[in-house]
């Protein structure tokens, strides 16, 4: 036995018998109405340090989220790790127990979408590779990347992993849904050291559908260009300046804030938003937002959520205009309208997004905002590169943020990175303050966007 | 057919009935050329309860079993987990980690193994304590009652909130250098939170609780002082203006302010920062790093404090660590992958959220050590300045660079608290803030709450007295 033994491939569930296991149990507990979440993965993953490895990791992993509707319609939950018969047993009693306490005047039902046929995605299922090969890989992009610069001392943050996973709902009254995916991903974080100065930081990250298709040479070029760029720092002086965000900040922000879109988060009054905000204006007339989690550029997109709704695009902001929430099942009866699926699954159903695209509401004029903007072209722009500590400088309920980031000052054509600052504002302020886009727009791990032009945001810095 | 993972041979406790399957396993690997194997062997159970406004709207048990195995040889490690724990599924499990490393299972050979020692059990006091706390009809009843107490003291609130979590894991730790241990962990959480809204003004607060091996806590619990301190800080918040951005002295309150040192310095002083090349204070041991009124303490030892433990998940008993004494770093938090790669030696801090992490060097209760001066006289050194009340979240990124929000601030004027002030951030380096702690006051408290690292989200205490910190940048409006 070798290495190898590590590209085995995770133990299969099968619906169909877990679907008989759980009818069965079910009526020995008097439980007619159930539904159940399962999945199971195999993973394996490198980390290297200067040369050598320094950790090998590998993971067989399985859950179950059983729910189970007592005769009241109150429904209860209970998760396990527990796939044994006895397992199930335990998890369908402590769910039927737990539905003691469901809330009457909230209690989530099966998706009525829940055996609704779904899209079709193109998802290669790759072979995992063995782990000593991986680290091969990570080996030789952690040296690539060390030899770009001399001021690159270590990649203190980096891995290679892959994974194959199957996800599978079913519920009492026939749906049965399931996937398989495979997907592998690298990240190279990048630090850098020059005499008499800080230490500066920047990386990059890739996915695909497995490990054989990583763009590995655009990590290392892009770890490395960001790391480069970011050595000759500034500080900045506290001031109020035209911001571009890069896509991926621009991203990060509005997924930080998507709460305004969230329809649970509207009936939880903890939404900036209410339940007669749709039709009303959310942005400038230029912008527009949707969620598309099968947009093919979504690497592990999955085709149905986790009440079993299929996944489909949903227009959330058109023409700065808010028109619709992602819902849940419960969500979206208490609204009148078809789940979306955008639901995980609980007592309580959380609502989520998925993938967002944003960009111009159209392609001329009053729906594509300011035209031909070139962040090189105008002095005092920050240009914001990445945003940190989203968890802790998001006042999500608010709509404030206070928020570190990486990024340039651009005087006279020339990006200088800046030393330490944060930017601090208002959501609702930034998506009425947009200017306009710049560039073609970029496909990240979290949506597509291009680089979004934002007046008058408050940047601290050091100067 | 399902995964099913096959236990029947040692029944439900992980207890002394594993001895033989481990000494298998733990020989097989030793006779594979592995210079040490370690299994980490978990079963827990979990309860998560959310009560809005008047209504229990989430119930949320959980419950599973799983085994972390892993192997050294020299410094370099594999580690595989799985949920199953059957002498297949461990030997399979080994098989994996031992390939990691380029070593088979070939035969029951020589090795140096010399069996595991007699078990030290230290959940055996601890049998009780699931059982001991409360059930479901009395931990609903106490969220409602928390909902209600803030209605109660609230003014203009939008949204209440109560959650409580109950994690109980049973572990047994063993490992081919003859550790055998055993241990019974419970934490408990209770939370409470608000969102006050009055026109275009919004505030949302939260406060958090939480205590481990205390069966008993939530039913002590004092939801009424807890809702009236939330409320007074959600009016004081609700009409509070932008604070605004600039560098100023900064009094941190106790307890919960304590995350600056643990976000801003502690985690520099993990051995898993060493090893990446990470941490400036690699080799200052001995040196001054900070001002010679800090002395900062990490240990596993405080009666009830979140981060407590009888041992590690390395099966190591904890200890209490001086990591900074009177300004000079005397030194760094350790575990047994910590001390083979950089020398220091293990403080009985190899931690892990669970199975499916291997164990790494974290925080237990971390604190900076009480000083001689009252609050109000760090508050009455500052003409101009900040107080930061209340801290909402922070972290620390590979350069050492630090941030965190405060939840609730007020500006300090000719040594006075004066107005409310909301949307600061406090941001800095390490290197550079340590030396700038001017004043320790005398009323150390701690705090609990999670920290996610490299080996997961974990249990873990902050502490501090108020402290002044001479100069620091704000971000604001």
């Amino acid at each position: 036995m070798g290495a190898n033994i590590i590209t085995a491939r995770p133990s299969a569930l099968h619906a169909s018998d877990l679907a008989g296991q759980l009818q069965s149990l079910a009526k020995e507990l008097g439980v007619s109405r159930w539904d159940l979440g399962a999945a199971c993965s195999t993973d394996t993953s490198v980390q290297v340090d200067r040369g050598e490895a320094k950790q090998l990791k590998g993971a067989q992993r399985s859950s179950i989220t059983v729910r189970a509707w007592n005769s009241d319609g109150l429904v209860g939950i209970t998760s396990t790790s527990d796939l044994s018969p006895a397992g199930l047993a335990r998890a369908l009693a402590g769910a039927s127990e737990a539905s003691t306490y469901g809330n009457p005047d909230d209690s989530p039902g099966f998706s009525p979408l829940a055996t609704a046929p779904l899209a079709q995605l193109e998802q290669p299922i790759s072979e995992p590779r063995g782990i000593l090969e991986l680290l091969d890989t990570l080996k030789q992009a952690e040296a690539d990347l060390l030899g770009r610069h001399p001021a690159i001392s270590t990649v203190p943050y980096n891995g290679l992993a892959q994974r194959s996973s199957q996800r599978i709902y079913l519920n009492s009254e026939g749906a049965c849904r399931e996937q398989q995916l495979s997907t592998a991903s690298l990240y190279l974080y990048a630090r850098a050291e020059e005499d008499g100065r800080k230490p500066r930081s920047s990386g990059a990250v890739r996915l695909a559908y497995g490990a054989e298709q990583l763009d590995v040479a655009g990590c290392i070029e892009e770890a490395a260009e960001r790391t480069i760029q970011h050595l000759d720092y500034a500080p900045i002086a506290t001031g109020r300046y035209t911001c571009v965000f890069s896509p991926e900040a621009f991203l990060d922000l509005v997924g930080a804030f998507s709460g305004l879109f969230n329809a649970r988060a509207v009936l939880d009054g903890v939404s900036l938003s209410q339940r007669d905000s749709l039709g009303s204006q959310l942005a400038v007339p230029f912008l527009s937002i949707h969620d598309n989690g099968l947009h093919p550029g979504n690497i592990g997109a999955t085709s149905f959520d986790g009440e079993g709704t299929p996944v489909a695009r949903l227009p959330l902001v058109e023409g700065g205009i808010l028109r619709h929430f992602l819902h849940s099942e419960a969500t979206a009866r208490a609204f009148g309208v078809p789940p979306t699926g955008h639901a995980g699954l609980g007592a309580k159903v959380s609502v989520g997004p998925h993938w967002f695209e944003i960009g111009p509401a159209g392609s001329t004029g009053e729906l594509a905002g300011a035209a031909n903007l070139d962040r090189f072209s105008q002095d005092g722009i920050v240009w914001i590169d990445s945003l940190s500590a989203l968890h802790a400088g998001v006042k999500a309920s608010q709509g404030s943020f206070s928020l570190p980031f990486d990024g340039w000052l651009i005087q006279g054509g020339e990006a200088r990175s800046i030393e330490a600052a944060t930017v601090a504002g208002d959501i609702r302020a930034v998506l009425k303050g947009l200017v306009g886009f710049e560039g073609q727009a970029k496909v990240t791990p979290d949506g597509i966007c291009p680089l979004v032009w934002v007046d008058e945001l408050s940047i601290t810095g050091d100067a | 057919m399902l995964a099913t993972p096959t236990t029947s041979l040692t029944g439900d406790s992980l207890d002394q009935r594993w001895r033989d399957r481990l000494e298998t396993v733990l020989a097989a690997g030793a006779a594979a050329g592995a210079s040490l194997v370690e299994v980490f062997i978990e079963s827990t159970d979990h309860i998560g309860l959310l009560a809005e406004q008047e209504r229990i709207t989430n119930v949320s048990p959980a419950f599973g079993r799983g085994v972390g195995l892993r192997v050294f040889l020299g410094d370099k490690d594999g580690f595989v987990s799985t949920n199953d724990l059957s002498e297949a599924g461990l030997l399979q499990a080994l098989d994996q980690a031992l390939g990691m490393l380029g070593l088979t299972r070939a035969n029951f050979g020589a090795h140096g193994f010399a069996g595991l020692a007699a078990l030290r059990d230290h959940g055996a006091s601890k049998e009780n304590w699931l059982r001991n706390c409360p059930g479901l009809d009395e931990s609903t009843a106490r969220l409602l009652e928390a909902t209600a107490l803030l209605n109660r003291h609230g003014d203009h609130l939008q949204a209440r909130r109560g959650s409580y979590a109950r994690d109980w894991q049973e572990v047994l730790v063993a490992a081919s250098d003859g550790t055998f241990a055993r241990d019974i962990r419970l934490h408990q959480s209770v939370g409470i939170n608000a969102l006050a809204a009055d026109g275009d003004h919004r505030a949302s607060l939260g406060r958090r609780y939480g205590s481990s091996g205390r069966p008993d806590d939530l039913r002590q619990w004092d939801a009424e002082a807890s809702a009236i301190d939330l409320c007074s800080s959600a009016r004081s918040m609700l009409y509070a203006d932008y604070v605004e951005a600039g560098n100023y002295p900064v009094v941190l309150a106790n307890r919960f302010g304590g995350v600056i040192f643990h976000e801003a310095c502690g985690h520099l002083l993990e051995t898993t920062q060493v090893e990446r090349g990470t941490t400036p204070f690699a080799d200052k041991v001995g040196d001054t790093i900070a001002h010679e009124a800090v002395t900062a303490v990490d240990e596993g030892l405080s009666d009830g404090a979140f981060g407590s433990l009888s041992m590690d998940d390395e099966g190591m008993e904890p200890q209490r660590t001086v990591l900074i004494e009177n300004g000079v770093l005397q030194r760094f938090i350790s575990d047994r992958a910590g001390e083979l790669r950089t020398g220091h030696a293990r403080t009985g801090s190899g931690r892990r959220q669970s199975h499916n992490f291997a164990a790494a060097s974290r925080m237990r209760n971390t604190f900076i050590a009480a000083g001689p001066h009252t609050p109000e006289q760090l508050i009455g050194s500052v003409d101009r300045g900040l107080y930061c009340k209340s801290m909402g979240g922070g972290s620390v990124g590979p350069t050492g660079q630090f941030n965190f929000a405060v939840e609730e601030g007020y500006l300090i004027e000719d040594g006075q608290l004066t107005k409310p002030v909301k949307g600061a951030t406090l941001i800095g380096e390490a290197k550079e803030v340590m030396p700038r702690i001017s004043m320790c006051a005398n009323d150390l408290e701690l705090a609990a709450g999670f920290c996610g690292s490299v080996s997961g989200s974990i249990f873990v205490t902050v502490g501090q007295p108020h402290i002044k910190v001479d100069t620091i940048t704000v971000g604001g409006r």
